[in-house]
């Protein structure tokens, strides 16, 4: 059983998932340093799915699992799903991700605040410290940590939300639209940093609106259509007319 | 850097308040340098200090955003001011710093924590919930204490003459402490965007009611001042100190969107309005002129620093 088998590596388990209601259940495992793919026409469910598996949406039937060497935990929240190890990036960053009048270390650290303190209070060095080291992995251009975020350009910003979702650890990595508004060079920067993180053990699942990015990352591609997944392609398989095919419900 | 680059550098972090800081202390050393003596600054910053102690009460609340406002610190500050002379002092006899301070800051402490209970779990929008707060209080500390009374313990009245310095001192050393937890930074960021703090995995609920019980005891802490000041219980002047205290705290440069500005910039604010005040006493105007004053200074300070904000974001 594939889902068994993910929960033994650490990976995600999905079973039964409904995203709306009257939608055909979703069954899928998601295995530590596999990148799967999310496509589909606008509003066709992908992201609703992406949002579940991230404890931000409830959903309609169905259960999430998130497999560790001692035990597996079911994600029945958001903050369930954090402390599990599932990491988020959020869509639109200007709306749901950066705060304009915070610094990028105050933007980088929010989400692990509490592995900076010594005794309590905020080691100003540690956090740096945290925060140098992803600026090299990501290779982050921002020439001043305390200035605001606004003053960095959009790709830079969204490396610095990456990083702080990276700083968590955590063992699955849910992107939405990672590369939407960012540069081609910094695209493939991203790229490899995605690739390193799976061969690193991470598992990735990647909504993308660009089916070139999902062919160039991805071994795995689920494409939605109505709420369902109308196509799972991989392997030989995977190629633009297959995948534009399945997101317009023609037979491949 | 030019002299109104360097303006507007300094303005970026604290409104035009540290400007009109520097050009309202000349006026007044210039005016009444008697007033302004060393010997009797002990005196002077007693007299600023409710007001001060009121504006960094009001901030955290401001701080953290969505609409966050508590107007009930000035009721607040009467209601501990009436309780600690006519119910704890008079009443029981008890007089004993261990025992007031803590019961003061108890007090605003659970305050605080029903217009957090109100404004956060509830949702009820902040201004309509500590509006409710703003009258019972009101209303509580008339029936404790019709009509003002006196006095207050020796060590308080030391409190706004010769160590008035003391309780602001406090009040800066607790948040400069609440500066270096990670608190403040999901303080500041759910005050910046809170669905984004969401996402981050900041709870946002429990962030802002603890602002509020901050607000409740830096305002119990406040209160204290003004038992010191008035050396006295009065039911009547609480009140009074909720909208100047907002007025200062917009003074100092803090977003009442939430997010931007501290502790330092409300003080400031509020020592701005106070030297205002103490110019045009020395000009013998009347309160109501005062109050124009007020006002005037406020929307130009806050219209000063949107249009230096907008210069900003253009250059950008």
């Amino acid at each position: 059983m594939a889902d068994r088998a993910a929960l033994d590596f650490g990976g995600l388990a999905v079973r039964d998932l409904v995203i709306a209601p009257g939608a055909s259940p979703i069954t899928q495992a998601i295995a530590p340093g596999e990148i799967v793919g999310l496509a589909g026409l606008d509003g066709h469910g992908q992201e609703l799915f992406l949002k579940m598996l991230a404890g931000l949406e409830p959903p309609h039937g169905g259960s999430i699992e998130l497999g560790s060497s001692d035990a597996s935990r079911k994600i029945t929240g958001f903050r369930k799903a954090v402390a599990s190890g599932i990491a988020y990036l959020p869509r639109d960053r200007r709306a749901n991700g950066i705060f304009p009048t915070q610094s990028v270390l105050d933007n980088f650290a929010v989400s692990t605040l509490s592995r900076d303190t010594r005794l309590g209070l905020i080691s100003p060095s540690a956090r740096k410290a945290r925060y140098d080291f992803y600026r090299e992995k990501l290779s982050i251009v921002a020439p001043r940590p305390d200035a605001p975020i606004t003053t960095l350009s959009g790709g830079n910003q969204q490396k610095v939300l990456l990083a702080r979702a990276l700083a968590l650890e955590p063992a699955i990595l849910l992107l939405n639209d990672p590369t939407r508004g960012v540069d081609v060079a910094t695209r493939h920067v991203l790229y490899d940093v995605f690739r390193g993180l799976a061969s690193d053990g991470m598992g990735l699942v990647i909504l993308s609106s660009e089916i070139e990015e999902i062919l160039l990352l991805c071994q795995r591609v689920l494409v939605f259509r109505e709420n369902e997944v109308a196509a799972e392609i991989s392997g030989d398989a995977l190629t633009t007319d297959s995948v534009i095919s399945a997101m317009f419900g023609r037979a491949a | 850097m030019n002299p109104v680059a360097r303006l507007l550098s300094l303005g970026r972090n604290f409104g035009f308040a540290v400007v009109l800081l520097v050009v309202l202390l000349a006026i007044n050393l210039i005016l009444s340098p008697g007033r302004f003596q060393p010997g009797s600054w002990g005196a002077l910053v007693g007299l600023a200090a409710p007001l001060i102690g009121a504006a960094i009460a009001s901030t955290p609340v401001i701080l953290a955003g969505r609409g966050g406002i508590d107007i009930s610190v000035g009721p607040l500050m009467g209601f501990v001011n009436a309780l600690t002379i006519q119910v704890l002092f008079l009443g029981t006899g008890i007089s004993s710093p261990p025992v007031l301070v803590p019961a003061a800051l108890l007090v605003g402490a659970l305050v605080g924590a029903a217009n957090g209970f109100l404004a956060t779990i509830v949702r009820i929008q902040p201004i309509v919930a500590t509006l409710g707060t703003y009258l019972i209080l009101t209303g509580v500390t008339l029936t404790i204490l019709p009509a003002p009374i006196g006095p207050a313990p020796a060590w308080l009245k030391a409190l706004s003459g010769p160590l008035s310095m003391l309780p602001l001192a406090a009040m800066f050393i607790v948040w400069w402490l609440v500066r270096r937890t990670p608190y403040y930074d999901q303080l500041m960021a759910v005050g910046s965007d809170d669905r984004a703090a969401y996402t981050a995995g900041v709870d946002v609920t429990r962030v802002r009611f603890i602002a509020y019980i901050m607000t409740g005891i830096l305002g119990g802490c406040a209160g204290l001042m003004l038992t010191a000041l008035i050396g006295s219980a009065d039911p009547n002047i609480g009140p009074t100190y909720t909208l100047i205290a907002i007025a200062a705290v917009a003074l100092g440069g803090v977003s009442l969107a939430g997010g931007r500005g501290g502790v330092a910039g409300a003080a400031i604010g509020a020592i701005d309005i106070f030297l205002l005040q103490s110019v045009l006493t020395t000009f013998n105007v009347s309160t109501f002129v005062l109050q124009i004053a007020y006002g005037a200074i406020l929307v130009l300070a806050v219209m000063l620093t949107a249009l230096q904000e907008r210069l900003a974001m253009g250059r950008r």
